[in-house]
C-alpha cells in the first residue's frame, strides 16, 4: 500500500518534469499548457498581489466557501425535515414521489437565467441555487433512510413497547443518520459543480469567477491555479465530512455500497 | 405488489403532482405571483409554443442531445476502458490512480474556461466538458468495481483453467458490471448537468443556448418551458438507460 503510494508520487513527479521539459522543448505551447514553473509563479502572484483587480486567491477562496456553505446550510436544513417527515408518512411519499423525481431531473443550471431575472445577479441567485442543486440530494436519502430502516430494529423496539415519538426520536432518526451522511456528501458534489457555473456570471470574485476572468485575460496559468483551488478544497470538505462521520457515527461501517 | 396497489401508488403520485402544477397555475392566474415574473404552466407552455417554432424547439433538442451523446460515449468509452485495465493490471493502476485521484475532485465545469483554450469556441469544447463529466464517475466505478471482485470467483474460474483475456472478459468484467452500470448512470446524470453550462460557450443552438437567449429576450416564458423541457429529456433519457442496463446486465443485479 505504501509503495503503491510512493510510485504515484513518482509518477506524478514525472509527469510534471516531463510536461515542463515539453514546453521548453517546444513540443507544447506554454499558453495551452502552462508549466509548472508557470503554475507556481501565478500561485505566488495570486497570494501577493492578486487577481483580477488584487482579489488575493483567499478572497476567491473564502468567496466561494461562503456562497457553498450559506446554500448547502440552507439546503440541508430544510431537506432534513421534510425528508424525515416525508419518510415516515407513507402517503405523503407516494404523493411527492413524481414531484421529488422530476426536480431532481431539472438541471440546476438551467434555473440560472430564471433565478436572474427573480433575483438579479447578486449573491442571493448563487446561493439560491447551490441551495437548490443540494436540496433534492439531500431530501432523496433523507427519505431514502428512513424508509428503509432495518424492520427488525422497528420490531425490536416495539417489542420493548416504544411509544411513537420515542421510537422517532430513539430508532428511526439514529438509524437513518448513515444515509443523511450518504446525502450530504453527494449534496457537496452537486454544490461544488454548481457554483463554478454560478460564479461564471455577474461576478470577479470566487474561484468559478477566477477562473474565467483569467482565460479572458489570457492567463492560462492562472485558470489551472483556479481549478487547483476548487479542487483541493472540494477534496478538503468531503474528507473532513467522512472524519466527521466516522467521529459521530463510529457503529456505522456497512453503507460502504452507497456512498458514491 | 400486488396490481390495485400499484395502481393506487401510480395515483396518488398523479394526484400530488397534479394538485402542484394547479396550485402554481392558480397563484399565477390570480396575481399572487406576476405572470412576467413566474408565468402559470400552460402560459409557459402555449406561449412559448406560439412564439417560437417547433422545429426550431427540436433543433435545440437535437443538438442537446448530440452533444451529451458524443461527449457521454467518449466518457464510457474512456471510463471503462481506463478503469477496467487499471483495476485489472495493477502496474497500470498504481500510474493512473494518482492522476486520475487529482483531477476528479474538480468539477467538469471548472474546466470550461481550459477546453476553450485547447479546442475553441465550437463543438469539440462542449463535448469535451460533457465527457469529464462522464468519464470521473465511470472509470472511478470501473475500476471499484474490478478491485471489489469476490477472489472466489476469480480462483474458482482459474481452477478450470481460465486465464489471461479470458479470465478478464468472460469473469472479471461481468462480475464488475454492476458498479459500472452505476457509475454509467451516475455519468448520464452528471452529463446533462453540465449540458447547460457547457452551451453558455459561444453556442447558438441547444436547449441551454435557448433559455440563455430567452434571458436576453426577456421571454420568461421560454425559460420555464425550456427548464421543464430539460428535465423531461432528463428524465426519459435516465429510465431509457436504466432499462437498457437492467435487460444487459440482467436481473440478478439490482441497479
Amino acid at each position: 500500500m505504501r509503495n503503491s503510494r510512493i510510485i504515484g508520487g513518482l509518477t506524478l513527479i514525472f509527469l510534471l518534469v516531463l510536461w515542463q521539459l515539453a514546453v521548453t522543448w517546444g513540443f507544447l505551447k506554454p499558453f495551452q499548457f502552462p508549466p509548472p514553473s508557470r503554475i507556481g509563479g501565478a500561485v505566488v502572484e495570486l497570494a501577493t498581489k492578486g487577481f483580477p483587480n488584487n482579489q488575493h486567491i483567499w478572497t476567491h477562496v473564502g468567496v466561494t466557501l461562503w456562497r457553498i456553505i450559506q446554500g448547502y446550510v440552507l439546503a440541508i436544513t430544510v431537506a432534513i425535515p421534510i425528508g424525515l417527515l416525508i419518510g415516515t408518512v407513507a402517503v405523503l411519499d407516494k404523493l411527492t414521489l413524481p414531484i421529488i423525481t422530476f426536480g431532481r431531473s431539472v438541471a440546476t443550471l438551467s434555473l440560472l437565467p430564471l433565478v436572474i431575472i427573480w433575483f438579479g445577479t447578486g449573491e442571493l441567485t448563487k446561493v439560491l441555487l447551490i441551495a437548490y442543486g443540494c436540496f433534492w440530494a439531500m431530501l432523496s436519502n433523507v427519505i431514502a433512510g428512513v424508509k428503509y430502516v432495518d424492520p427488525v430494529m422497528i420490531r425490536a423496539a416495539r417489542t420493548l413497547d416504544t411509544g411513537r415519538l420515542r421510537m422517532f426520536v430513539k430508532v428511526v432518526v439514529p438509524a437513518t443518520l448513515p444515509r443523511m451522511f450518504v446525502g450530504a456528501r453527494m449534496a457537496l458534489g452537486v454544490g461544488f459543480m454548481v457554483i463554478v457555473g454560478a460564479e461564471m456570471i455577474g461576478t470577479i470574485q470566487g474561484l468559478g469567477a477566477l477562473i474565467m476572468e483569467a482565460r479572458t485575460f489570457y492567463r492560462s496559468d492562472i485558470t489551472i491555479v483556479g481549478m487547483l483551488f476548487i479542487g483541493i478544497l472540494g477534496f478538503s470538505i468531503s474528507t473532513g465530512l467522512s472524519w466527521l462521520e466516522t467521529v459521530l457515527l463510529p457503529w456505522n461501517k456497512g453503507l460502504e455500497e452507497v456512498r458514491r | 405488489m400486488t396490481g390495485s396497489v400499484r395502481w393506487q401508488d401510480a395515483a396518488l403520485g398523479v394526484i400530488g403532482t397534479g394538485s402542484l402544477f394547479v396550485l402554481w397555475e392558480l397563484a399565477s392566474r390570480l396575481g399572487f405571483v406576476s405572470p412576467n415574473v413566474f408565468p402559470a404552466p400552460t402560459t409557459a407552455i402555449i406561449g412559448t409554443l406560439r412564439t417560437v417554432p417547433l422545429l426550431d424547439i427540436l433543433g435545440h433538442v437535437g443538438t442537446s442531445l448530440l452533444r451529451i451523446i458524443w461527449g457521454f460515449a467518449l466518457g464510457v468509452a474512456a471510463g471503462t476502458v481506463i478503469g477496467i485495465a487499471s483495476g485489472w493490471y495493477r502496474a497500470f493502476g498504481v500510474l493512473t490512480k494518482p492522476v486520475i485521484e487529482l483531477l476528479r475532485p474538480i468539477p467538469p465545469l471548472a474546466w470550461i474556461p481550459m477546453a476553450i483554450i485547447w479546442f475553441g469556441l465550437g463543438e469539440p469544447s462542449k463535448v469535451f466538458v460533457i465527457f469529464l463529466g462522464a468519464f470521473f464517475p465511470i472509470v472511478t466505478s470501473a475500476y471499484k468495481g474490478m478491485t471489489g471482485i469476490d477472489p472466489a470467483l476469480l480462483r474458482a474460474a482459474q481452477t478450470m483453467g481460465l486465464r489471461g483475456p479470458k479470465l478478464l472478459f468472460r469473469v472479471a468484467v461481468p462480475a464488475a458490471m454492476p458498479d459500472l452500470a452505476t457509475g454509467i448512470r451516475i455519468g448520464w446524470g452528471l452529463s446533462f448537468g453540465v449540458l447547460v453550462a457547457a452551451e453558455l460557450i459561444a453556442a447558438d443552438q441547444g436547449m441551454g443556448f435557448m433559455i440563455m437567449n430567452a434571458r436576453q429576450l426577456g421571454q420568461v416564458g421560454v425559460i420555464v418551458f425550456g427548464i421543464i423541457l430539460i428535465g423531461v429529456m432528463n428524465l426519459i433519457t435516465d429510465y431509457f438507460i436504466g432499462a437498457v442496463i437492467r435487460r444487459r446486465i440482467g436481473r440478478w443485479h439490482a441497479v
